[in-house]
């Protein structure tokens, strides 16, 4: 996965993906697209809160802008989704620019940013269902396709929707890789270690955060419109609840925080356990079970592998001497609280 | 004729304690100059002034004829001025290698610049056999000198130290204290706070003595070793200044 070939890895993971539509049936095949969909959402999540340390709970904001962005302008003009996803993109980094300012201006960070984010979602759900040209509390449909047409991003089979969600997370994930080894990704991660390190050490803390915001804001709404036209449906608590926000930073975390791979695995392991625990007889039965089943790994993850599976894996390589192109991923909760250095603003000696 | 560095008239008050008081002094090009003084003195606030962690109340900093205080601390490391921590500030869960990284891309935009430039840094203090090693899993010694690694990354004209000895044994200070000399035989400014008497008198060209914020006295170690007012703002702890 790392050194000199390591950039061929996604596309000989993509490729092999590529041919799952071979073998799966229908019902298998749509799990798959809700897979990588979840994992292109936690993959943009991981370059705020995995590399920058900076956990948003509110990313279904920016998913909401996406999606009802793109759900409008199909109803309303016919746009391509493809061009909402580039102008909701820059939309939704605009208002990742305005919450980050907000809060790092402050210095704000740790549960402190994490409300801010739920508060800005919560407003959202309020906003939008008292909306009434984005459908208020109904929420937005969108016609169902009669044939598949790339351009609209509307397709008859679940083939479709897979080889296009693919195609994006496959950018995705080759686009983190390349931030993750250079300069930027390098001072993001040494901002989340110790900001105030960083600083003396000529990082623009400020300047890193606000473009780590930036682009999660706008991957995820790239997500949200892929969202959109997959279920051709939209309503204020689908998005802006904190169901979906919560998702998207579990998927990462059970995985490895500040890995690229991490986010992948996470939700290629938790989405299809939601779905058969759903589907099994207890799932019938109790209609949050599946949370439960997530409540429960979440648990285990946090005990016996705190820094993920994909992050575990980097750590038994590590001891074995292998050298890594990026630095390693955090765990969840680091032993030591993260307290402010005593000398900043108190008396210093 | 410019100085290296000038300090004038710094201030700092929190709420109504002013930590430091009207100071103000200079530095000039090779020069090690240490700022002494009992705890609570305002060493560190003046550090932390002086570094751009922190705006002064008053006073001006001036590093090579330019005002600097005012300036984040991130843009005072870009104009040559970097410093170090009293208590070790590494990223624990980065090589240490990655760690001296992070400073040298303070001049090089490119990973490979910089992963060079961090390997001639650690060479450099002697921390080359522990470039993989995760930063949590050094020894203090260790972090201390890559405290100082990642300020050098920086390519820094004048290096403040922040209490480098702390916490170390003699056996380890005098390990610091040679890597510390050889920086400034190299040409290297050096602004040293420090609480171990041994590594103030033996490195410093100069020495400033703060008490209660204000400058009490300015000189060589000699000349402060036997003013008055010195001895007065250590009576009780003379054994340290003999």
């Amino acid at each position: 996965m790392k050194g000199r070939w390591g950039w061929v890895t996604p596309f000989v993971v993509c490729g092999l993906a590529a041919l799952l539509p071979l073998f799966l049936s229908k019902y298998y095949l749509h799990m798959a697209v809700i897979v990588l969909m979840w994992a292109f959402l936690a993959v943009a999540w991981n370059i705020l809160g995995g590399y920058g340390g900076l956990h948003s709970l509110g990313n279904g904001l920016f998913m909401g802008v996406g999606g009802y962005g793109a759900a409008y302008l199909v109803l309303h003009g016919g746009v391509s989704p493809w061009l909402s996803m580039v102008i909701f993109g820059v939309v939704a980094g605009v208002m990742g620019a305005f919450v980050g300012y907000l809060c790092f201006r402050y210095g704000l960070k740790g549960a402190y940013f994490a409300l801010v984010t739920i508060a800005f979602t919560e407003a959202a759900v309020y906003v939008v269902s008292n909306w009434g040209a984005l459908g208020a509390s109904n929420g937005l449909s969108l016609p169902i396709a009669k044939e598949n047409n790339l351009a609209m991003l509307q397709f008859t089979s679940e083939k479709g929707y897979f080889y296009a969600i693919l195609a994006l997370l496959l950018v995705l994930v080759l686009f983190t890789r390349w931030l993750a080894g250079r300069r930027f990704g390098y001072r993001l991660i040494s901002v989340r270690e110790n900001e105030e390190a960083a600083e003396a050490l000529g990082v623009g803390t400020f300047a890193t955060k606000m473009w780590a915001i930036v682009l999660s804001a706008a991957i995820t709404a790239v997500g949200g419109v892929f969202y959109v036209t997959l279920f051709n449906y939209i309503d204020p608590r689908s998005v802006f609840g904190e169901a979906i926000s919560v998702q998207i930073l579990l998927y990462a975390i059970v995985g490895g925080l500040s890995t690229v791979w991490g986010p992948v695995v996470g939700a290629a392991i938790l989405v299809p356990i939601a779905e058969i625990v759903r589907s099994s007889a207890l799932g019938q039965k109790f209609q949050g079970a599946y949370l439960l089943t997530y409540g429960v790994i979440l648990v285990v993850t946090m005990l016996f592998m705190p820094k993920g599976i994909v992050g575990l894996a980097h750590d038994i390589r590590r001891r074995f001497g292998g050298r890594s192109a990026a630095p390693g991923p955090p765990a969840v909760f680091p032993e030591k609280l993260e307290t402010e250095s005593a000398g900043k603003d108190g008396l210093a000696p | 004729m410019t100085h290296l560095l000038e300090v004038e008239n710094l201030t700092r008050q929190f709420g109504g304690l002013t930590a430091v008081n009207k100071l103000s002094f200079y530095m000039d090009q090779g020069e090690v100059v240490g700022l002494i003084g009992p705890n609570g003195a305002g060493k560190t606030t003046c550090f932390n002034m002086i570094s751009g962690s922190m705006r002064p109340s008053m006073g001006t900093v001036r590093f090579r004829g330019e005002v600097i205080s005012g300036l984040k601390a991130h843009q005072v490391t870009k104009r040559g001025l970097t410093r170090t921590f009293q208590v070790v500030q590494p990223f624990p869960e980065m090589s240490a290698l990655e760690n001296v990284m992070i400073g040298a891309f303070a001049r090089h935009r490119s990973r490979q610049a910089a992963e060079d430039k961090a390997g001639e840094v650690l060479e450099r203090i002697a921390m080359k056999h522990k470039a993989t090693v995760l930063a949590r899993d050094l020894t203090l010694l260790e972090l201390k000198r890559l405290e100082i690694g990642k300020a050098l990354a920086t390519e820094p004209e004048l290096l403040l130290l922040d209490e480098v000895a702390a916490g170390l044994t003699p056996v380890e200070i005098d390990d610091i204290l040679a890597l510390v000399r050889k920086l400034n035989s190299e040409g290297m400014s050096l602004l040293v706070v420090e609480h171990v008497m041994k590594v103030i008198m033996n490195l410093s060209h100069r020495i400033v003595v703060l008490n209660f914020g204000s400058k009490i006295s300015e000189g060589t170690a000699k000349e402060i070793a036997k003013d008055p007012a010195v001895l007065d703002a250590y009576l009780g702890e003379e054994g340290y200044v003999a």
